[in-house]
Order: C-alpha cells, then structure tokens, then sequence
C-alpha cells in the first residue's frame, strides 16, 4: 500500500520544490520546469501530429471518393434513365415507320383501316391516344381517335415542319387544341407518285412520367426531363420554377452522358448527372436530368466522421494523460538523481575543505610548535633564575609575569595540539574491539561528574554486536569526543543514551544521544569544520567535532548528526565491523 | 644522572639545559644525530638520551635505534613538536615516554626518574617554588 501511494506519488510532477538552496549551484539542470514542459510538448506533437494528420487526410480522401462515387452514380442514373426513354420514343417511332411502309396511303385514309391500327398500336405498345394522317399540305386527312379534328391544318406546326425536314420528329410535351399534356411522333413516307404524307400519333405522358419516376432512388434524387431552353417537360420535385422555368444551370451540349457537380439556388452543392436525348430516327429537344443533393449523401459520412472525431479526441486525452504522467514520472527521476548528485557533490567539497583545512593547520602547528618550546624554556629558564636569586624571589608581580607568558605558551600549545590531532597521520592499529567495554570505559571517566550533576546514562548494547577491528585509541578518542560534547550540551538532571546495533551485516552503529540543549539549524551543516564554535571565546577551540570527523573518517566510517534546538542532539557513528588489517588512513 | 640532549633548535636545548642543570642533572648537549652518535662512540656513559623526533639528517626514532646499539643500558625520551610524531601504536607505556613541545619542565623531570629510576643526583638549587608551573 505504501509502495503504491510512493509510485503514485512518484508520478506527481514534485521538482518544482528545489527547496535546499544551496544545492543550487550543484544542479546539472536548472529548470526543470522548463524541461518537463518542453517534453510534454515535444511528445504530445510527436504522438499526435501524426494522428490528426492522418484524420485530415482520411476527411480529404473520403471526400474525394464520396464526390467520384456520386459522379459515377448520378452518371449511370441518367444513363439507364436516358436509355428507357430514348428506346420508349424509338419504339413508338418505328411502329409508326413499320405502320406507314405496311398499311400506304390510300389504305391509312380509309378511316376504320386507321381505327384498327390505333387498336392494335394500343394493344401492342400503349400510351397512344390517338392517330392521323396529315397530307404534303399540312391538312388532316384521316382521324381515328376520340376528337374528331378531321380537316384540321398542321402545316404551321413546328413538329410537321421538322418532320418534313428529318423525315420523322418527336414534339416537345405540349398541351396543344386539347390542353391536355402530349407529345407527338410523326413519321413521313412517300406516296408512289412522289408526294409524301405524314402519319401522326399522340402519346400520353403518363407512361414516360412513370418510367422516370421509376429510376428514382432515395428521396434527395430528382429525375426530369427539359427542353434545350430550360423549359420543365415533365414535373420536377425541387428545380421547377416559375413559368416552368429550370431554376439551375442547364449544362452545355453534349452528345453522351456527363456528371458534374453544381450548386442549387440555395448555394448547397448538388450532383447533376444529364443527357441530351436523340433517338435513331429523329431528333428530339429533351433534356434528361438526374439531380442529387450532396447532403443527403453525405449523412452517412458525416456520422462516421463525427465517430472519427470522438476517437480523435478521446486518443487524445488518452495520450495526453500518458504523456503527462510519463514525463512527470522520468523528469522526477532526473531531479531525484541530480539532488542526489548534488547532496554527494556539497559533501564532497565539505569533506575536501575539511582536509585542505586540516593540512594547513597541521603546517601552522608543526611551525609554532618550535619557537613555543623556545618561549617556554627561555621563560622557565628566567623563572628558574629569579627563584634562585632572593631579590627576584620576593618580588610576587614579577614571578606572576613570567607565570602568564608560561600560561600563555600553554595555551598556544594546547591549541596546536588539537590542531594537529585534527589531521593526524599514523598507522592504524586494528584490532578486535569489544564496543560495550569501550563504552563503559569511557563513562567511567564521566562517572564523578555524572553523578554531581545528576545525568542519567543509559548504554544498551546487545550482545548480538560483535567484535569490531578497529584502532582503539581513535575509536576511544571518538567515543570520549562525543559523550563529553554530549555532557557540556546537557543540563543538570538530563539524560544521555548510548545505543549500538547491526546496520546491515557488514557496519555497527553507534548512537549518542542527549536531551540538551540542541544545536541550531543554521549551525547544523558547520559543526564539523575546524574552529567552528559556538561556546564563549576561549572556552573552547572549535576542534573537537572536525577531529572526531576526522578520526571516524580515518576508520572508514560515516558520523551523522540530527538536533533540534531545544530538543537534544543525536550523533551516528556507523563504522565497518572487518577493516583490512595494516591499512593507511 | 647523565642525561644526553639532543635537539637541531640550540636556544631550545641552551635553555632547557641550563634548566635541568639547575634542577641537578648532568646534561650534554648536541645538535645533531651524528655529533650524538660521535659523542657515546667516544665512550661517554649515559644514563638517559632526549632526543627531538624531527631532525635533519638522523631523527629521533633512528637515532634511538643506533644509540642502542652502542649503549643497550641507555634509556630514551621523546621530545615532539609535532603531535603526529607519537605513535599511538607503540602502546601505553611508550608514550608515556613522548613528550609534546612545549613541554612543562616538572613534566620532563618525573619522566627521566622514572624511566631511569634515579633521581638527578647532583646538587641542584632549590625550586621547590618552581613546581607549582
């Protein structure tokens, strides 16, 4: 549980919080807010880059498909559709021909003849309402059907006038005398005599309406015929407009089927498949359109892609979040790693000082220590004299002189003394140390002032802490280091426990702790340094820490320290249980 | 007692000289390894040699070895300025016999009857004064 809450944990970006300050100069990355985002950055373009493009790409071809597929569509549509009505018209258009070249002239004008004819066309074909016979003059001469419009002049009419010209035509769809829809086909033959007749029949609309509205397919098609002038010949859903006028763009000639894609008058796109239609026999002036709405056949599209954009955004979000999470979790890692380089390299360079300190003052002391030992014998030497001669010898503010310098080079000498202790260089002598009998040992020295000023020692070491090799005299000088620092930071009636026990297998640990009077946070990283002192001057010499670093350093060992002010202080001492024997500190 | 000083410094062994004498020791002082050496080789008898651990040519732990030599009776003293001089592996009772510079006279004085086990035996002045330094 902890284990995951630390993982968790390890995910939440914490590298903003370079709280020790001077760590600072030791970081190898200063910003790392700068590096987490700029990862982020950089890994959520990679990832989705790629991902939208391939999105916009997809859009771009589906589009391109979807405006070919419809082309294709609407091409075919008009197509079949062009093909239904062409082969409706041809049809009648031939039996009309095979009629006129069957039947001739003289037995068409025979009116039951031309009654039969129109029976069995009917039978035959259907959609025929009636049939006539119109002479080289434009004037009908034989009617069967139900108006009777016998006598009636065709010659002004356009369709006569184009038979004449194509030998057969097909009208556009008109209403004509009888206001009903209709388009007729002609047929022209020949007489013997080398006149010609024309025989004429009306179509209904109704089938070719029906066959077009049979093609229909969905309800955003439309499917209508015009003429070459945009004039609606058969009705129209969407595009008819006033005066049954086309209300788009007819599209230019062409003698095949052809697509394209336009817009309606309301700007939305549309797909027009279209034909101009000419039959075998005669022109025609027809139109056949084929118009889709691109909307309507899009929807499906337009659905799919709405799914694509939630996929879209949920990978998104998804990738996001691992993103976050990931750099979060490495860039934590690089910051956990550096502080720790950081802390190791601020040690370093304490420990560093600390020897660069010690040699100096190892230098200071050898070359004092010489003309001290001469100032000291020269006055001991006068001391000697004026004790010896009895004018000097009573004369107490003259022997008290000399004593002072005497005191003085006493001084000088403990104080050079120490600093030499700090950086001592000897053999260590290893050997088996029993830590419990070191311990009382050296609280036997206190043992007197324990007990006056009333501080309780506690000393727990089991017996599961072995033999230790180490130097005696070194660990001995720590111990007594420690417990007497512990004894000037405790008040009367305190208490001071020192505690040993197995780290690992291969250290023991050693801690003293009192309940005095705590060093500060400030002083915490400084103790160590020579000359570091807080006690009043000339009380103490700021040696005894930095020497029992030094000596525990000299062991192989390691020497930490906890305090709160107030509080106490604990030392940890953790010093190898085997050390090679004849090693050179 | 007979006592052979042995120091490069001359003021220091001038003084502390002067001082043992005045205090009934016999002393004889040389500044080097070599003239202390020439000195017993010479056939002086001595009852104890202090020897400064650091000193040009032949230092204090050689020269011990070289006096014992010529003379296995004669007892030894260290005298040190330098605190690392004192080998803490040489035990309780060899260091006892390093004496760190500066030294106190009284120091040095209960070191030489004891590792002699006489006293100064000639006729010193009175400086009972003197001990409380």
């Amino acid at each position: 549980m902890d284990k995951l809450k630390a993982n968790l944990k390890s995910l939440y970006p914490h590298f903003h919080r370079q709280s020790d300050e001077h760590l600072n100069p030791y970081y190898t990355f200063q910003d790392y807010r700068q590096i987490w985002g700029v990862g982020i950055f950089f890994l959520m373009a990679t990832a989705l880059m790629p991902l939208i493009a391939m999105t916009l790409i997809c859009y771009q071809l589906v589009n391109q498909s979807i405006d070919t597929e419809s082309l294709l569509r609407a091409e075919r549509l008009a197509s079949n559709s062009r093909r239904a009505v062409t082969f409706f018209l041809e049809e009648r258009l031939a039996a009309l021909t095979f009629t006129v070249n069957e039947m001739g002239y003289e037995r068409l004008t025979d009116p039951s003849r031309l009654e039969e004819v129109l029976r069995n066309l009917k039978l035959g074909f259907g959609g025929l309402t009636d049939l006539s016979v119109i002479d080289d003059s434009g004037t009908q001469v034989a009617y069967a059907g139900p108006f009777n419009l016998e006598g009636k002049d065709y010659s002004r009419q356009p369709w006569f006038i184009e038979c004449q010209r194509h030998n057969a035509c097909v009208s556009e769809i008109f209403s004509g005398y009888r206001d009903v829809p209709h388009i007729v086909v002609a047929v022209k033959s020949m007489q013997p005599e080398g006149r010609f007749f024309v025989l004429r029949a009306t179509l209904e609309t109704e089938r070719l309406i029906q066959t077009l509205s049979s093609y229909k397919t969905g309800e955003h098609t439309d499917i209508f015929l015009t003429n070459r002038e945009g004039v609606m010949q058969t009705p129209s859903r969407f595009y008819e407009g006033k005066l049954n006028r086309l209300t788009i763009p007819l599209p230019t000639y062409s003698d095949h089927t052809e697509a394209l894609i336009a817009s309606d008058p309301q700007g939305q796109p549309i797909v027009m498949g279209y034909a101009f239609i000419d039959t075998k026999i005669a022109p025609t002036s027809f139109v056949l359109m084929v118009v889709k709405k691109k909307a309507g056949m899009m929807k499906v599209w337009l659905d799919l892609r709405s799914n694509i954009n939630w996929l879209l955004i949920v990978s998104a979000v998804v990738i996001a979040l691992v993103v976050f999470l990931t750099s979060s979790f490495m860039v934590n890692k690089m910051f956990d790693a550096d502080r720790e380089k950081a802390r190791t390299m601020v040690a370093a360079e304490q420990n560093c000082q600390l020897a660069s300190i010690g040699q100096l003052a190892a230098g200071v002391a050898h070359e004092i220590n010489n003309p001290l030992a001469l100032i000291n014998e020269t006055a001991g030497y006068v001391k000697d004299l004026f004790t010896i001669k009895e004018q000097y010898r009573d004369d107490p503010e003259l022997i008290e002189h000399i004593d002072s310098i005497i005191e003085t080079v006493e001084r000088c000498g403990t104080i050079t003394r120490q600093l030499l202790g700090f950086s001592r260089r000897f053999d260590v002598q290893i050997q088996p140390i029993n830590l419990e009998k070191m311990v009382s040992d050296v609280i036997n020295f206190h043992k007197k002032e324990a007990e006056y000023r009333d501080i309780a020692i506690h000393v727990d070491i089991p017996a599961t802490v072995p033999l230790i090799e180490t130097d005696r005299g070194k660990l001995q000088q720590i111990i007594l280091n420690l417990v007497s620092n512990a004894f000037q930071a405790t008040d009367n009636g305190g208490r001071l426990a020192i505690r040993a026990d197995l780290n690992g297998t291969e250290h023991v640990r050693l801690t003293i702790r009192d309940n005095g009077c705590g060093i500060s946070e400030e002083h915490l990283n400084k103790i160590f340094e020579p000359f570091f002192t807080t006690k009043k001057e000339g009380k103490g010499t700021g040696l005894g820490l930095s020497i029992t670093y030094g000596l525990v350093k000299k062991l192989h060992g390691d020497i930490t320290v906890q305090s709160k002010q107030g509080k106490g202080t604990t030392f940890v001492v953790t010093l190898p249980i085997h050390t090679e024997k004849g090693f050179n500190a | 007692m007979n006592i052979l000083l042995v120091d490069d410094e001359r003021k220091f062994v001038t003084m502390l000289a002067r001082r043992l004498e005045l205090r009934g020791f016999a002393v004889t002082c040389v500044y080097t390894g070599i003239e202390a050496l020439k000195v017993v080789q010479e056939g002086a008898k001595f009852d104890v040699a202090v020897l400064d651990v650091k000193m040009p040519g032949i230092g204090g732990i050689e020269l011990r070895r070289e006096l014992q030599r010529l003379d296995g009776d004669m007892k030894f003293v260290f005298l040190t300025g330098h605190g690392s001089d004192r080998d803490y592996s040489v035990g309780a009772k060899e260091a006892a016999l390093y004496l760190p510079k500066p030294l106190k006279i009284d120091d040095l004085v209960d070191v030489l009857s004891k590792v002699t086990g006489k006293t100064a035996g000639g006729r010193g002045e009175n400086l009972s004064q003197i001990k409380s330094d």
